[in-house]
């Protein structure tokens, strides 16, 4: 009975304004079925509709999580991919690899918090996308889920910056800049290795969070040092052609 | 009101991080700067040995008899030596002893403090200067920061933590 | 205020003096009259022994202190310049107090944390007490090998009376 409805619903949609929710559902089908689950009372869930996955890890509002349990967690992640490296690229590129998998995974709690909290605002997202906030289908929404509730979601605050690249050869590219990424607070590089910055991590993490949405990119973190924010960093989004293509399919269609 | 110089010394007497913050000292070359650093670690332990050992009054009555009265048993002349190797106190009982903590001189007041994982912390300062102990805690909650939260320090090695220092300097210059 | 011991070092870097005062029950007082902690002389050195430390370790806290001031001495002239002298250190349980006189002869004295510093005082030992009642002392030898010379009883008993009186 399901699959008629559902397939009458894409129709109507489709030709409707709101037609982020339909693609939502035609990309990512798991997550359709969980909010078709949870409505149909088919998990177990308490009388005051909160389930677990409501709630804050945190409790209270302020609570946070120690900030040297993570520095040292992280100190020991960074020493245990420089074992074996051939230089700061590979280095970078394990460090990348390490925040990939929790950028994906991280992505399914992002949206869920997003949604089943829009009313209740700290996850709300600040992007352009309309009032129920869904899945990012082009890529300035996308930068913006990653600016806003991302950033806030992982660090408490959104990043500092957004910009595209104003190199008409390379309009693929662009980037967010922390001021003070927390990940590197504590962290001295060591002069012979200037180039490195662990926020490649970080940069793994939005890697993630890109291709879960359907967004293949490549994401890199550099070092840009200010008088003022020693600590400054800048990702850089590639995003492939791919995208840029159906980008452009995607504006023609006026799909926002 | 100013602070001259810190140095740092690992539990085994080595110098692993020496700075200047504002001209007071003269300037000594590195292995100077060794030198001072494995003469300090030394005198630290000395300073402690020879804190002065107080006699317990109670131990004295258990002496005593021994000479005075002649009658007592034969086992406890010989058990005398033993009581009164241990039964001394410092003065200041109750606290265990420490090595160096302050030092003066006409031109300059060094204070040290060791950490309980035995790294100590010397800072150099104008005699007159006061509250010492903030600055010290200060210095100790950065370097436990910025230094041994960097995964790039490695342990009982020179300190060279680029954020250390500029958070040190900082904060110094923030309070002067 | 309470002092502990009192020491005083040639330019041979050699322990001439050297003293205790020792809070001790009032049984002992009696055995030895007015000067019973003093360790001036060679054979003097068997007292300590009653206080609860051997012999060997007050001849070893002797240049063990030496070493600590005369290290001290030398970091201080190194870092503060020449003309810089070591004044006092403390630990949490007791402060040393330290004069140079120009002839080089070092006079420690350790006392209480409470204490104020010692300097001036040290200094008027070295005046009115170790130069009236030793140097000038036309009995005593130029140098005090041993302690041979200083432990004159004029000289101990107004350094007695200068601690229990003047100090405390």
């Amino acid at each position: 009975m399901t699959q008629p409805a559902r397939h009458a619903a894409m129709l109507s949609i489709s030709n409707s304004g709101s037609n982020l929710a339909a693609a939502a559902e035609k990309q990512q089908p798991a997550q359709h079925l969980h909010t078709q689950s949870q409505s149909s009372q088919g998990l177990r869930v308490p009388s005051n509709r909160k389930t677990i996955y409501d709630r804050h890890l945190n409790r209270s509002r302020n609570a946070e999580l120690s900030r040297a349990s993570f520095a040292f967690l992280f100190a020991e992640m960074v020493t245990y991919a420089q074992r074996r490296v051939t230089g700061i690229q590979d280095l970078e590129k394990r460090l990348n690899e390490q925040g990939y998998p929790l950028g994906l995974r991280l992505l399914d709690l992002l949206f869920y918090r997003t949604m089943s909290s829009s009313t209740s605002s700290s996850l709300s997202s600040s992007s352009t996308s309309a009032s129920p906030p869904n899945r990012p289908l082009r890529i300035l929404p996308l930068l913006h889920l990653i600016h806003g509730p991302l950033w806030r979601l992982l660090f408490n605050r959104p990043a500092d910056a957004l910009e595209h690249s104003v190199s008409p050869e390379t309009p693929n590219e662009y980037m967010i800049t922390d001021n003070d990424p927390l990940v590197n607070t504590y962290i001295s590089v060591p002069k012979e290795m200037s180039m490195l910055n662990c926020a490649a991590f970080v940069a793994g993490i939005i890697e993630g969070v890109c291709d879960g949405c359907g967004f293949e990119a490549k994401v890199t973190a550099h070092n840009q040092p200010t008088e003022m924010w020693p600590g400054r960093t800048i990702f850089l989004l590639r995003f492939g052609e791919s995208v840029m293509e159906r980008e452009k399919v995607l504006e023609r269609a006026g799909v926002k | 009101m100013s602070v001259f110089s810190l140095i740092i010394i690992n539990k085994a007497g080595g110098l692993v991080y020496q700075r200047e913050f504002q001209p007071g000292l003269r300037k000594l070359s590195t292995n100077d700067y060794l030198v001072l650093a494995g003469t300090f670690h030394g005198v630290h332990a000395i300073t402690r040995s020879i804190t002065p050992k107080l006699p317990l009054p109670v131990t004295a009555p258990a002496t005593t008899p021994t000479t005075s009265t002649p009658n007592a048993v034969s086992p406890s002349a010989t058990s005398t030596p033993a009581p009164s190797t241990v039964t001394h106190s410092f003065p200041n009982p109750g606290i265990p002893a420490t090595g160096l903590e302050t030092m003066e001189t006409d031109k300059f007041r060094l204070t040290c403090f060791q950490t309980l994982t035995g790294t100590k912390f010397l800072l150099f300062t104008d005699p007159t200067m006061t509250n010492i102990d903030v600055i010290m805690k200060k210095i100790y909650e950065l370097y436990a920061d910025f230094v041994m939260k960097n995964p790039f320090y490695q342990l009982e090695m020179p300190v060279r933590c680029e954020s250390f220092d500029r958070n040190l300097t900082g904060w110094l210059r923030g309070r002067a | 205020m309470v002092v502990y011991s009192f020491y005083i070092f040639d330019r041979h870097a050699e322990c001439i003096y050297k003293r205790r005062w020792l809070p001790r029950p009032s049984s002992i007082v009696g055995s030895k009259s007015s000067r019973p902690t003093s360790e001036a002389s060679a054979p003097a050195t068997g007292p300590p022994a009653v206080l609860g430390q051997s012999a060997r370790t007050t001849d070893d806290d002797a240049k063990l202190i030496f070493g600590t001031v005369f290290s001290l001495r030398n970091m201080a002239r190194k870092l503060g310049g020449e003309d810089d002298n070591f004044v006092t250190y403390r630990t949490n349980q007791y402060r040393l107090h330290y004069y140079e006189t120009p002839t080089n002869t070092k006079f420690v004295m350790l006392t209480d944390i409470k204490s104020p510093s010692m300097r001036v005082a040290l200094q008027q030992i070295y005046i009115n007490l170790y130069v009236e009642y030793v140097v000038k002392n036309p009995l005593s030898p130029t140098e005090h090998p041993g302690g041979v010379g200083v432990n004159n009883e004029l000289f101990e008993e107004s350094l007695e009376q200068f601690v229990t009186r003047v100090l405390s």
